[in-house]
């Protein structure tokens, strides 16, 4: 699906399927560099089971146009009006890393919106290696390189795909390369200038998730209980052996976590 | 723990964890056709590409996916789909992109039964070739046409043994916006990933040095997911809806893994070229030593040229590793390691004293075949570029006293003591006739 929201084109997934107008939304916020596929084993596993999915590519990611955004708050912003575009009142907003995030942060700027919220793989702050965020903006492929070395557990690391003949290391790489030049680096920096994951947690008042990578070095699980903690009311699902590519490294696992919090939202 | 590994490491264990249930440390021979659905849901689930798994071995099976995962980790692409020989992973990939009125630049210089699938058979589906020399990339640019869907050929040619220049020949196919299709059969990931300098899909015939031992067919393809298929509107069997699973959108939905899903997704579904599990289980087997096993090809070729060079009874000898060989530094560049272990040459006394060659070695194997990991010889104008014209014999480099050598991985000394005993012999066998 194609949506033209403040000038560019941007592409959401919706797993498939022509969204049904009544059925009840899925908002899915991909992270750091990558794109709409980061769902690939939620999209069109949900699209197919009564929710209208929209898992779009940020600006100056994937399929859409535009350039970066340089903020988490823009972000949210960006995704309040890419809903208004589509026509909905309420989405269960799902944000992997970075796009957990944005997913707080659009609970707290515009909580009206928000039914519930799926966090997967994120802590209350992503303090991005000042390392990693150099070798982005000089040696991008070095950036994908230790990215993906770094964002995958056991199963990653091996080759080890839950869809038949594919890699997890490679198919990173791919993606995160096929955006613009400097489009990795923008995000990690909007991610490390992030500041308020304390304030959004405590705002969030709707039905909450947060689902933990027992092998994650990324945003290590121990952080991510502080920010389960920090969330009213929020369920905390871990899952053992798996890294920070959690939905794709695991998606039967963070599906079936996922199907719980969608039935509590009513989503 | 490091979680980056070496070629090595990757051959032994990708694409396989130990399951919890038995442990079994080795691959386990998934001899089965079909496989148990959890519910209705979990049925409608697999076939429609929503969750990972198996639902029919044509499609795919767990021991053929563990091989899929390990060649994509070798060859470093997004996806691989395991097939029941190379002529069927060459033709999948040839159907996944092209439809009738389609067009494909290929090599003049390939394997014959490549060169015949092109020129006899695709062409009667109304899909046409355009050969050209593989060396000649003015000549590859000016035959690429709006209806181009292909740029194919391999790295080193088989038998004339030039070497393509794959990052020159990828930086013209993409200024077309047209993809490089290699079969790297001869090559293998461990002598150069032809991904890694430009190509966009790898063709492999598993049958050869890859599977290494002479006992299981196989072949595979394996997606670099580094082409992008939505630039033009080349692909629609890609960038539009498919004509199952819902009209799902490949490219949108699959991205970089959209090549190899249309070949799993129609190649597989509608054609089913399926490999047995059996045959993926050897062809693992032989993947855990193909480092060493390369090495050891290497070493033995570069002492049989060295041989063959100073022999007396010898007319010529072709190796892209030899100075004199008119890709010499290509091959060098791209493969470091070694330009792969078939070696050709002519025995003084022309297509007579090659014939009797063939027939006295006694430790080679006269067969149709190569990367075995026996020593293999054969006379290729008589039997496997026989059904191709004389035009293509002479581009692809083949002359009539022309001997194919696969270099084996015997003990040297022996090899090299068969060949000279058999060079001899044809020789006094010719000057005894033309005396
Ligand atoms: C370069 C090359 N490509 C493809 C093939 C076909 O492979 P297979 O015999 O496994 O079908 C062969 C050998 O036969 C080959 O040498």
């Amino acid at each position: 699906m194609q949506i033209s929201i403040n000038d560019a084109d941007v592409f959401v997934s919706t797993g498939g399927r022509t969204p049904d107008k009544d059925a009840p939304v899925l908002l899915f916020l991909h992270g750091s560099g990558q794109t709409h596929l980061s769902w690939l084993l939620q999209a069109r596993f949900f699209a197919n089971r009564g929710w209208s999915v929209m898992a779009p590519d940020f600006p100056g990611h994937g399929l859409s146009s535009g350039v970066p955004l340089t903020t988490i708050e823009a972000m949210a912003d960006w995704c309040h009006t890419l809903i208004k575009a589509a026509g909905h009142k309420k989405v269960t907003v799902i944000g992997h890393s970075q796009g957990g995030l944005v997913a707080m942060e659009l609970a707290r700027r515009h909580p009206e919106i928000v039914a519930g919220i799926g966090l997967i793989a994120l802590a209350l702050a992503i303090p991005v290696n000042p390392q990693l965020i150099g070798m982005a903006e000089d040696n991008e492929p070095a950036a994908f390189d230790a990215m993906v070395t770094w964002g995958h557990g056991h199963d990653g690391a091996f080759h080890d795909h839950p869809m038949p003949g594919n890699s997890h290391i490679f198919m990173g790489k791919r993606i995160m390369a096929g955006n613009p030049e400097g489009t990795l680096a923008v995000d990690l920096k909007a991610c490390a200038a992030y500041a308020d994951g304390e304030k959004a947690a405590a705002s969030i008042t709707q039905p909450a998730m947060v689902i933990l990578a027992g092998d994650d070095s990324m945003t290590p699980c121990k952080q991510g209980q502080a920010l389960a903690a920090a969330i009213p009311h929020a369920k905390l699902v871990k899952i053992e052996h798996a890294g920070h590519m959690l939905p794709v490294e695991r998606g039967d696992d963070v599906n079936k976590a996922l199907r719980r919090l969608f039935e509590q939202t009513g989503a | 723990m490091s979680k980056s590994f070496g070629f090595n490491t990757l051959g032994l264990h990708a694409g396989y964890t130990p399951d919890d249930r038995h442990g079994s440390r080795a691959v386990p021979i998934h001899q089965t056709t079909s496989y148990m659905f959890n519910d209705t849901e979990h049925a409608a689930a697999l076939y429609n590409l929503e969750v990972g798994g198996h639902l029919y071995t044509r499609i795919s099976n767990p021991t053929i996916g563990v091989l899929e995962n390990r060649m994509a980790a070798l060859e470093e692409g997004v996806a691989a789909v395991a097939v029941a020989t190379g002529m069927s992973a060459v033709f999948l990939s040839i159907l996944a992109l092209t439809s009738q009125g389609d067009h494909i630049v290929a090599s003049s210089q390939m394997y014959g039964g490549n060169i015949n699938l092109l020129e006899h058979t695709m062409s009667r589906f109304g899909v046409t070739t355009s050969f050209v020399d593989p060396t000649d990339h003015d000549a590859i640019a000016a035959a690429i046409k709006p209806n181009t869907k292909m740029v194919f050929g391999e790295v080193i040619g088989n038998p004339g043994l030039d070497v393509m220049d794959v990052a020159a020949v990828a930086k013209v196919a993409h200024a077309a916006g047209v993809p490089v299709v290699i079969d790297a059969t001869l090559n293998t990931p461990y002598l150069m990933k032809p991904l890694k300098h430009g190509a966009n899909i790898v063709i492999h015939s598993l049958t050869k040095w890859i599977g290494g031992h002479g006992i299981a067919m196989g072949g595979v393809i394996v997606d670099g997911g580094n082409f992008d298929w939505g630039q033009n509107d080349r692909f629609p069997t890609l960038t539009q809806p498919h004509f199952a699973f819902q009209g799902v959108n490949l490219w949108e939905e699959f991205g970089p893994a959209a090549f190899a899903m249309r070949v799993r997704s129609e190649g597989m579904y509608n054609i089913g070229p399926t490999l047995s599990p059996t045959n993926a289980f050897h062809i693992l087997q032989g993947i855990e030593t193909l480092g060493m096993r390369m090495d050891r090809h290497m070493a033995n070729t570069a002492e049989l040229v060295a041989f063959l060079k100073d022999h007396d009874g010898v007319a010529w000898v072709n190796h892209p590793s030899l100075p004199d060989h008119s890709c010499h530094d290509v091959a060098m560049r791209q493969m470091p390691k070694g330009a792969g272990s078939i070696v050709t040459m002519g025995i003084k006394g022309g297509r007579m004293a090659s014939q009797a060659f063939i027939e006295s070695v006694e430790l080679a194997s006269h067969l149709a075949n190569v990367g075995d990991a026996r020593t293999l010889v054969i006379h290729p104008g008589s039997t496997t570029h026989s059904h191709i014209s004389a035009d293509a014999m002479k581009a692809a480099g083949l002359t009539d006293d022309l001997i194919r050598i696969s270099v084996g991985l015997e003990d040297i000394n022996d090899i090299k003591a068969d060949f000279n005993r058999a060079i001899k012999i044809a020789q006094k066998k010719t000057s005894a006739k033309g005396s």
